[in-house]
């Protein structure tokens, strides 16, 4: 096999932090399936960056040694020369997209590099059947799904015919059934010889079909050459199989009252009688596939809407933590974000210091790196006396260690407070649900105290997303 | 009712010639003119909330132009009102390219009419800052209700500094992020761009074209008169 992509003691320091990557060293071989993972952090995302020509094109910096592709140095390739062979599929929808439109996305690439119309046309009825656009096409882009989203994003990937795919953190953004699906389809891609680079905390969904692992820690690169070195290597590789995982369950029997409800709820052809109690001091879980509505019985109970039928019943606006912290602080500083919450200067101390926030406290919250304002949002939850709690997806896109410290959080919380947790993260269900609610199609299809005996039923479910995600399966 | 599409280069040839005519002539009729021509196309373009949003503001500064003349307090914004005046029908044509073309097609055209690349990109990008922004301000204020900050004219500087501080870092980060969509499609390849979207000059458009041209023709010949 050919080497396709080879780095020589790379390095890369950014501008304005110490954070980099140090002394990169690795081979990656035409139509391999290549795994990059590591701690929040580790630096995966500037190593992809540089894959991709971004650093120095866009993100200033220091850059030492080489990177080659096929041969050549990437100093003397264009930014348009690297991209006509690699396509890159990234986590945030909005660095994804450049138009606003499906069609005009997928032909932008081929307008860019000058391809005539009958090409074009030839190129998008392929991969329209390729991947399975028919739906897709001739759509506004933000009324798509994020399952539907992730499929425009491969396609325009492949525009031009690249031979190397780069996905940044594709799990983040999907469920369980379409992050299964993404991992059949790049064993097909694998299959047609092209080279697939996925970086990701998570990795269940490319079990079986990893030719390396590039393990990063602290900016340093580790690499092994087989899935079974990566898995005999100590590192937590176990959510590989996430079914196996041994956990202890919660087990709590004697719930409080129940401090919010929803009651033969109906909204719009969303959601069709459900209902649900939440109990103080009762950690929910709404398991359910992108678009089953699980959002739209959270912005009901927060009371951003109202049903069509049935009845909300709660004392008090929920506290919600959304998926997206940037969109949550208002504050002119850490400390401040928190006073808005609870001016009370002695909790909050207290607060930071549990965090290790405090030496943040002075600094913007948009300064803060994404686990940094994940935990400031478990502060705002922390100090806002609030008894009722939604969390939606609070692990996404989080490393295991990460998720293991929200675990705890969440379950902390969930002593005084009714809490609702939005997740397809199995592991982090596993650790913090007593409660397990199954939404499907608009309907509430499962409820149940989750425990020993219960837990086959979650699987299940869980399997039961995965073959939703089989029906949209594609042909390659 | 079938809606007209026309060529976006034709609206952006015309969104150009009107404030160059004001040079040349100046004036009710050309004003009158351009004012129903935008309207008339605006109608059969299918945009008629917009039209009568248009005429609304239409109307409500030539009222306050109007005003001035009796009023003293107003005498000194006529003059601005004055010029934006004569633009409303520059922005009814803006909005009409907007809501009918993706950020490519308008790509596509404003290559067509050879503006530089560097301009062409900044343009397009500038546009797509705008729905972006109307979708993220809703989950905002939703957020800002939820945290229990909600916007409020009674605190009017405090709910705006909530809300400024975060659109600022918003925007900053939004001008990366397009900027690296774009590059990693080839947005600085140095040959010729091409179109899927093939926008045909049809009669329709030659129509429009004709219609503008009579009217301005029209302009110099009442003038003369």
């Amino acid at each position: 096999m050919e080497c396709i992509m080879r780095a020589d003691h790379l390095s890369f320091t950014y501008e304005d932090s110490k954070e980099g990557i140090r002394d990169i060293d690795f081979k990656i071989d035409e139509g391999e399936v290549v795994l990059l993972t590591g701690d929040s952090g580790c630096g995966k995302s500037t190593l992809l960056k540089c894959l991709n020509g971004l650093i120095p094109a866009v993100t200033e910096g220091e850059v030492r040694g080489s990177l080659y592709m096929e041969g050549s140095d990437y100093r003397d390739l264009k930014m348009f020369d690297l991209n006509r062979e690699i396509g890159s599929v990234f986590q945030n929808p909005r660095t994804q997209f450049f138009t606003d439109q499906t069609t005009s996305e997928l032909v932008f690439p081929m307008e860019n590099y000058g391809f005539s119309k009958k090409e074009m046309d030839g190129r998008v009825e392929k991969l329209k059947k390729a991947f399975h656009l028919d739906h897709i096409l001739n759509r506004r882009i933000y009324t798509l799904s994020s399952g539907e989203r992730q499929m425009l994003a491969l396609a325009c990937a492949r525009t031009l015919g690249q031979k190397v795919l780069l996905f940044d953190e594709p799990s983040a953004n999907l469920d369980y059934g379409n992050a299964m699906g993404l991992g059949r389809l790049i064993a097909k891609m694998k299959k047609k010889g092209i080279t697939v680079i996925v970086a990701d905390h998570r990795f269940y969904y490319l079990d079986g079909i990893i030719d390396k692992a590039l393990f990063m820690k602290d900016g340093k690169l580790e690499v092994f050459h087989s899935e079974e070195e990566f898995k005999n290597s100590g590192y937590n590789t176990r959510s590989f199989d996430i079914f196996s995982i041994e956990k202890e369950f919660r087990q709590k029997k004697n719930f409080g009252p129940c401090l919010a409800a929803l009651e033969q709820v109906s909204y719009k052809d969303i959601l069709r009688d459900v209902s649900l109690k939440l109990h103080k001091g009762e950690v929910t879980v709404l398991v359910g596939s992108n678009g089953a509505g699980k959002t739209t019985m959270a912005k009901l109970l927060c009371q951003s809407i109202k049903p069509d039928k049935g009845s909300v019943s709660m004392t008090d606006l929920p506290f919600f933590i959304m998926q997206d912290p940037d969109y949550q602080l208002f504050g002119t500083s850490v400390a401040n974000e928190l006073a808005l919450v609870k001016n009370d200067k002695e909790a909050i101390r207290k607060c930071l210091e549990y965090l290790n926030l405090y030496e943040y406290r002075h600094a913007h919250p948009f300064a803060l790196s994404g686990g940094q304002k994940q935990r400031l949002q478990i502060g705002m939850a922390l100090l806002c006396d609030k008894d009722v709690m939604i969390f939606d997806e609070p692990t996404s896109g989080l490393d295991v260690s990460s998720m293991e410290r929200i675990s705890g959080e969440v379950c902390r919380l969930g002593e005084e407070a009714a809490i609702l947790v939005i997740s397809h993260d199995y592991e982090f269900i596993r650790n913090v649900a007593d409660r397990i609610v199954y939404l499907k199609d608009g309907c509430i299809r499962e409820n149940f105290l989750l425990n020993r005996d219960t837990v086959t039923k979650l699987n299940e479910i869980f399997r039961d997303m995965e073959e939703g995600g089989k029906n949209e399966e594609i042909e390659n | 009712m079938k809606v007209l599409k026309v060529n976006p280069v034709v609206l952006i040839l015309i969104n150009m010639l009107v404030p160059t005519m004001y040079i040349f002539r100046h004036g009710t009729y050309l004003q009158t003119f351009f004012m129903v021509f935008c309207s008339v196309l605006l109608l059969v373009t299918g945009n008629v909330k917009k039209l009568v949003a248009f005429l609304v503001l239409y109307g409500a500064i030539y009222g306050i132009c109007f005003a001035g003349i009796y009023i003293g307090l107003l005498r000194f914004l006529v003059g601005f009102f004055v010029i934006v005046i004569q633009f409303v029908p520059c922005f009814m044509i803006a909005s009409i390219i907007i809501s009918q073309y993706s950020s490519t097609q308008l790509l596509s055209a404003l290559e067509a009419i050879h503006l530089p690349r560097t301009l062409v990109i900044a343009t397009t990008i500038t546009l797509k800052f705008f729905p972006t922004f109307r979708r993220e301000f809703s989950y905002i204020r939703e957020s800002m209700r939820l945290r229990g900050i909600a916007f409020s004219l009674r605190r009017p500087v405090e709910s705006f500094r909530y809300f400024i501080a975060p659109q600022l870092f918003r925007c900053a980060a939004l001008a990366e992020e397009v900027t690296a969509a774009g590059l990693v499609k080839g947005i600085d390849v140095p040959v010729k761009r091409t179109s899927y979207f093939e926008e045909k000059f049809r009669f329709t458009d030659g129509l429009v074209l004709f219609v503008f041209a009579v009217g301005i023709a029209g302009g110099f010949v009442w003038n003369a008169s």
